[in-house]
This record gives structure tokens, sequence and C-alpha cells, in this order.
């Protein structure tokens, strides 16, 4: 048996294979006992070569290539992207169609919600939570599934447009789903504000103030809950948001608890968006027609996707296919919370630490640009494609 | 100080059935939406290709047999298909549909995943052309049009 | 010759060996089936147990690197062995302890601590950084909830003034249930034993989210189903114990079966209520409340015999 120096770094990995991980990432936590003193987080195990990949497929076929980027948030992915390219191509989807997004974006921010909420809470220990939250987000699943044929990859967008409409029966449907969700949503608000056994776990856990928020760029909920004010469906509306807008949800408290509260405050704004979008949904058209080639310029898209500010940079040169689409998703901005505000935590609230900014591994892994001591390292796809021949060689 | 909040739902699941669907054995209903396979007719079709230039996953291929008759066959691999629709959404002369039949997608081998459609005769013209010439097109290949 | 036979009979068959671990895969399955309910699911179906000893057991077991190899597959011998000799002072399904004598109530509570220090110990025994920590939290947990797990099933050994299970057990029989007089102790002596079996929420030393499967994570196949069996065993003999103390005592095997499935639904609703508590949190909570709650019960007990009667 090895015996390990006293002075030694105790580092308890966690990835790319954890249990607490649903997808591979890698952070080393180093620890003094039971409180971590140091973190890390290495990234890229799912890189997928999305962007590469989608210069080399039509504007059309990049709808689809782009939803598959998150499996939780595809619907806003391909809206974010479509947006885009309809601003490209200086046309403006119909207001039905842009009403029909925004249901389904808001209906998957419910699912994203929901499912976050069942993961958190199995982090800290908490099955029946989990449990229940998973089983009442079928519910919304189920509603995806009626109005779009699918679970998961609703493919509601295309260019110009939307695929479905939706009928009176379906808007019941919808709304039924919609208030045995916020019933249960109370009672979840209860359970996460008032068990004192979960509360333990998330009170004063991952306090982050304003300031550190603001510094590390964090978004979305995981912003909002440290009161930065900052919502891409406020501050920069597009699709339906203008005619229907959502009220701003933050916190003060900076803690898990108030990532909690943040999240689900967010699903009742949900709720009542859907249901003032279906009571007056636009009449009209479903889609309107945009050239096959892109007008050549660039644009730059951002919506509110789940877990942040979801943001697209798109670049035509005229062509049939794109010339470059940069894609920036919200866990990529909130891993420095992480790992800034970890030290000094107990290593058992890492899970939940890890867990509280919804994090999307897949989301994330596409080039990043990281400055580390004297400048960065540049490859091109030449030096890459070399790289790639001499290794396998 | 207030702990057990979830009492009354534990309580009450325990005389209540599982909600756990007992897949294989029960089955839920299909949603009227869900687009599962593809089906061609190939009486309206005008060989136009939008589709095949359109489907991100090139799961649909077009054999021309006789450009000028209208004569295709449309091969159509069901593995590769994201069920995405976007082909239906793009042909101009609504010969390309999704039914929402509900089908197991499991299979032990990749043949029954490729399906033909068109005309009966020129289906059976093709498969006899390729069992003639011994070997499977390869089907990585889209089919020359030409 | 003829009590040779009885004692092997009795480690080997019953009430030791055999029906102890059937007895023990079965309220395995019956707590995984009552916790899936509470929390609206299926649960695993009557076999499932007995199905992964056997898989497990038929699995090849890996010796990790750095471990002394003697010791990593003594240990869960050593514990499953602890176990079921536990179970041979206790009125297992109602019938007189195979063996009994003055003071074997210690021995019990000595042998059922065995299993954890194993684990520790088998924890401790490799390099893994999982295992590591795992086995740094098993021993903090058994340091935290021993001393008022103890304080809790001597109440009612002062009072029935005997430190023989079988005569607590004759005393509690005749005596009105001590769930009634002494609901603290008894409250105490379950929640101690959900810590000593690191069920929800008390399972920081193997939560999965956070350190794999603690002290346990570099176990496969035969070592990690004995540890399996060991636990089961111990969930068996801890719900016996509490019952013959605090329910009224264990008199035939109906009341054993009827008593100690009662206290299981309780256990597994206990379970299924909370969220894990930390480490630290663990620890206070016993160091605070529950030492502090035993105490207070024993001193009383103590009192009330000494002063009232």
């Amino acid at each position: 048996m090895e015996t390990r120096k006293s002075s030694e770094k105790f580092v308890v990995p966690i990835g790319p294979q954890h249990p607490a991980l649903k997808e591979p990432g890698h952070f080393e936590f180093t620890v003094d006992g039971e409180i971590v003193t140091g973190a890390s987080v290495r990234l890229g195990y799912v890189h997928r070569g999305i962007e590469k990949g989608a210069e080399d497929r039509t504007w059309t076929q990049n709808i689809y290539l782009l939803e598959r980027i998150c499996g939780i948030c595809s619907h806003v992915h391909a809206t974010a992207y479509v947006l885009g390219v309809e601003k490209l191509a200086g046309v403006s989807a119909p207001p039905r169609a842009q009403a029909i997004r925004t249901v389904t974006a808001e209906l998957e921010r419910i699912h994203s919600h929901l499912l976050w909420l069942g993961v958190a809470a199995h982090e800290g220990g908490f099955d029946t939570l989990f449990m229940y939250s998973w089983r009442d987000r079928e519910t919304v699943m189920d509603l995806l599934e009626l109005i779009s044929g699918n679970r998961v990859h609703y493919s509601t967008n295309v260019l110009g447009g939307v695929k479905y409409d939706l009928d009176t029966e379906k808007m019941d449907a919808i709304r039924r789903g919609l208030d045995f969700l916020e019933e249960r949503t109370h009672h979840y608000m209860k359970v996460v504000t008032t068990d004192e056994t979960f509360l333990a776990r998330t009170r004063g856990v991952g306090l982050m103030t304003r300031e550190q928020a603001e510094a590390l760029g964090a978004v979305g909920p995981t912003a909002r809950a440290s009161s930065v004010r900052r919502d891409i469906r406020i501050d920069a509306p597009y699709a339906a948001y203008p005619d229907f807008p959502v009220k701003l949800i933050t916190d003060d408290g900076g803690d898990l608890l108030a990532r909690f509260v943040v999240r689900l405050k967010e699903l009742f704004e949900s709720y009542r968006v859907i249901r003032a979008i279906l009571d007056q949904m636009p009449e009209g058209e479903l889609t309107t027609r945009v050239p096959r080639r892109i007008p050549a310029g660039e644009v730059i898209s951002r919506v509110e996707a789940p877990r942040g500010e979801l943001f697209y940079y798109i670049k035509s040169n005229g062509g049939e296919k794109p010339e470059r689409i940069k894609v920036r998703t919200p866990s990529l901005c909130n891993w420095g919370t992480v790992v800034s505000v970890a030290v000094g935590h107990k290593l058992a609230d890492m899970p939940m630490l890890l867990a509280g900014i919804d994090p999307c591994f897949s989301c994330n892994d596409r080039m990043v640009r990281i400055n580390r001591g004297q400048g960065a390292q540049f490859w091109s796809w030449e030096n890459l494609r070399q790289y790639g021949i001499e290794y396998y060689r | 100080m207030t702990i057990g909040v979830m009492l009354r739902d534990v309580l009450k699941s325990l005389f209540k059935r599982p909600v756990t669907e007992l897949y294989p054995f029960e089955r839920k209903t299909v949603p009227l939406e869900l687009r599962a396979e593809l089906t061609w007719d190939p009486t309206k079709c005008s060989g136009c290709q939008l589709c095949i230039k359109d489907c991100p996953a090139g799961a649909i291929e077009l054999v021309v047999l006789d450009k000028v008759n209208k004569r295709f066959v449309m091969r159509y691999h069901r593995d590769r298909c994201v069920y995405c629709a976007q082909c239906v959404q793009s042909c101009r002369f609504n010969c390309l549909n999704m039914t929402n039949e509900q089908w197991e997608h499991a299979a032990l081998s990749k043949e029954p995943f490729v399906v033909h459609y068109g005309r009966d005769e020129d289906v059976q013209f093709l498969l006899e052309k390729a069992a003639k010439e011994g070997v499977e097109e390869c089907p990585d290949q889209p089919t020359d049009p030409n | 010759m003829n009590t040779t036979l009885l004692s092997i009979l009795a480690l080997l068959i019953f009430p030791g060996g055999l029906f102890l671990l059937g007895y023990g895969l079965a309220y395995e399955y019956v707590d995984r089936k009552l916790v899936a309910r509470f929390q609206n699911r299926v649960g695993p179906r009557w076999f499932q147990p007995l199905a992964d000893v056997v898989k497990l057991l038929a699995k090849e077991e890996i010796v990790p690197h750095g471990v002394q190899r003697g010791l990593f597959i003594f240990l869960p011998v050593a514990a499953l062995a602890a176990a079921l000799t536990a179970a041979l002072y206790v009125p297992m399904a109602g019938q007189v302890p195979s063996y009994s004598f003055n003071g074997d109530l210690i021995v019990t509570i000595y042998l059922l601590s065995l299993l954890t220090i194993c684990m520790g110990l088998a924890g401790a025994n490799t390099i893994d950084r999982f295992s590591v920590v795992g086995a740094t939290r098993v021993l903090t947990q058994l340091f935290s909830y021993e001393a008022p797990f103890l304080l809790a099933l001597l109440s009612p050994a002062i009072m029935a003034k005997s430190w023989q299970i079988s005569e607590i057990n004759i005393y509690t029989h005749n005596n009105l249930w001590f769930v009634l007089t002494q609901p603290i102790g008894f409250l105490v002596a379950l929640v101690g034993l959900m810590g000593k079996l690191e069920l929800p929420p008390f399972d920081a030393p193997e939560a999965e989210t956070e350190i794999v499967s603690g002290a346990l994570t570099e176990y496969s196949g035969r070592g990690l189903a004995l540890f399996r069996l060991g636990k089961d065993v111990e969930l068996v003999i801890g719900l016996t114990l509490v019952a013959a103390f605090y329910l009224g005592g264990i008199a035939n095997p109906l009341e054993f079966v009827l008593k100690t499935l009662a206290l299981l639904v309780v256990v597994a609703g206990l379970q299924s209520l909370f969220a894990r508590l930390r480490i630290d949190q663990t620890v206070g909570l016993w160091w605070r409340l529950g030492a502090i709650l035993g105490l207070a019960q024993i001193l009383f007990v103590i009192f009330w015999r000494l002063v009232l009667r």
C-alpha cells in the first residue's frame, strides 16, 4: 500500500465518469478533509465538431443539426438559428408562427426546469422529490408530444415559420396540463422553501454576490438568483415576447435556495405567458417564403434558453451554406461561478453546486479560447488535420 | 422547523397505483402528430429532388429510371431518418407524408430499414437489376440521378 | 454430540445462516418495494435482491492494486460472520435465543458495529480516493450514532434490570410497551438503526452523487455480495432488537413478523421523506440532539428506578 505524504494534495476527481454527472466533464476538487480548498474544471469530452459540420450543410439542414446540440433545450437552439437566418434574409415569420415558437419554447422551459429540480434534488439525496418532479414533468412531455409528435426534438421550426398549428383541442389540453402543473409547482415551492432537511443543504450554500455574478459573466437563472437583472426575453425581446412580455424574476439570496426559488417562480411566469398567448393567439399563416440562398452578411441572434442567454453568430457569404456559425451556450458562461464559489464548501455540496447552474456539457463543448499565462495557442484546421494524421500513424 | 413536507405525497402514493408504465405490456396511444414512417406517392413526384437536398440525415435517395416518363423509385433509409419531416415541408407536390403509426425501431440487421417506394414494376425492376449485378449498390453513396 | 449438532444447526440453518440470509433478502425486497411505492414507482420484483446477490457471487472479484490482498478478502467475510453471530443472541422469530448469557446485549451491539468497522477498514484498505473519503465518513458516522443508539437500548435494559436480551424481551412482553412510555428512546433507537445501516437520509458514507459508492467503491463480486448480505442481516437483527425492546417484546413468530414489518414500514417512510444529511450535519444531529435525548432518557429511567420505586 502506498503511503501518502500529508503535505501532498488530496484531489477528489469528479468525472469524466461519475454518478453525479449525467454527461462527461472533469472536475478536480482539492480537499482538506471534507473542505474543498481548490477546484478546477476541464471540458471538451463531448466535442462533436458541430460548428464545423454546420459549414458543410445547407441552411435548412442546419436547423436539425443545431437542434441536436442539446437534448433538453433543443427548441431554443433551432429558434436562435432560425431567427438569425430570417434576419439575414430580411424576412420575418408570421405572428402566429412566432406565437407557436414561443409556446413551444416556454413548454420546453417548463420541462427543463422541472428536470433540473429533480436532478438537483437527487444530487442532494432527496430522491422522493426527484421522483415526483419527474413524474409531473411527464405531463409537459406529453403536451410537447401532443403538439409536435415528439418528446425531445420537436422540430417545430422551419426557416420562415413553424411546421404545425395549434387547434383549440390542443390548446385546451395545454391549459389543462398547465393547471395541474401549476398546482404541483406550488407544492414543490413549499417543499423547497420549508423542508428543513432540504434547506440545510441549500440555504447559504454556493453564495454568490451580485458583483461576483456580474464579474464572472453569469447568465440565466444562476445570475438572476444573485439579483442580476438579465433576461434576453426582456432585454431584447424576440419571437412573440414583444407582444406577450414576461416579468423578470430575480432573487437576492445568491445561494442554491435562491436558484431553486428563481427557477420555480419562472415556471409560474411560463404558465402565465403560455396561457396569455393561447388566449390571444394571432391568426394567419404559418410560414413565409425564405430564399434558398441567404444574402451575404452577418448577424447575432440571442435568445433566452432555460439555462440563460444563448448566443448565435451567423455569417453568410450569399450561398446555400453558412460561412460560419458560432454558438455560445449558457452553461459555458456559468462554469466560472462554480469554480470560484466552490472553495470553502464541503465536498458534499459539490454535486449540488454543480447541478445548481443546470449544466449541459454537450452544449458547451466547442472551441474555447483559454488564456493561460502568456497568450493562447491556436490550431488551424490544417494543424488539426496534421495532428490527427500523426496521432493515428 | 418543518420536516417531512412530502409526507402527504408519500402516504397517498402508498395506496395508489404506481405511475410507471409497464412498457412492453401496456402501450400509450400514439400522439396524432407523431412523425413516424415516411411514405411517398410516386404519381405526384416531379423528381425535383428538393427533399433530398433538404434532408439533414441523407435518408432519402431517388433512383431515376426514366426521367421523361417520370419513372422514379425512392429508397428510404429508416435507420438514418431523424423524423424531422423537413422533406414533407419541402415537397411542393405533397407526395411525401409521414404516418403516425407506431412501430418498433429495433432489428437485428440493417436490411429491414431500407424501404423502396414506387410503382411495383419499377421497384421490381430495380431489385432484379441489383440482384443480377450480384452486389447491392453501395448504400452509402447517393445514387447518381442520371 | 446432540448439543454439537444443535449448535451447528443453530449456526447454519436457524436462527443463523440460511434463515437469516433469506429473511434479510426478503426484508431488503420489502424495503426497496416500500420506498418505491412511497415514490410512486413500481419497485423491484420479489426475487430481485436474491438475483443481485447471485449475480454478484458469480462475478469475477477484482482485487485492485495497492490493497492488502488478505485483508481485502477477509473483511467482507468477517462483516457477514459478525452479523450472523449477532443473530444467536436475539429472540429471532420469537424463539428463545440460541445462546444467552448475562451481558449478551453488549456483545450483540459490539457485533453489530463490527460490520460498520469492517466497511470502514475495507475503504481505508484501498487507495481509491472515493473509498478513503467514504471510509472516513463511515467511521465518523459510527462514532456519532453509536453512543445515542447504545443509550437508547440501555434504558429498557435498566428497566428490566438485566443485560440479557432474552430477559429484557420477557420483561417488555409483560409490561406496557416502551414505545408508549419511552417514545424518545424508541425514536433514537430506530433512527440510530437507520444510521447504522446507512439508509437515507444518513447515507452520506455512500452518497453516490459525491463519492460513488463510498467505502465499497472498489468492491465487486463476492466481497460486495457479502457486505450487502451483512447489511440485510443487520437490518433484520436491528429491527428485531428494537421490536423486542420497545414494541412489547417478541413472543412468537407471528409477533416477530408483524412487529418488525411495522417497523420496516416506518423506516422506509423515513427514508423517503428527507434529503441526505451532510456528514457534518449527521454528526451535529447525533451529538447535539440524539445523544442529549438519549442521555435525558436514561437519566430519567435511572431516576425513576431509584427514587419512584
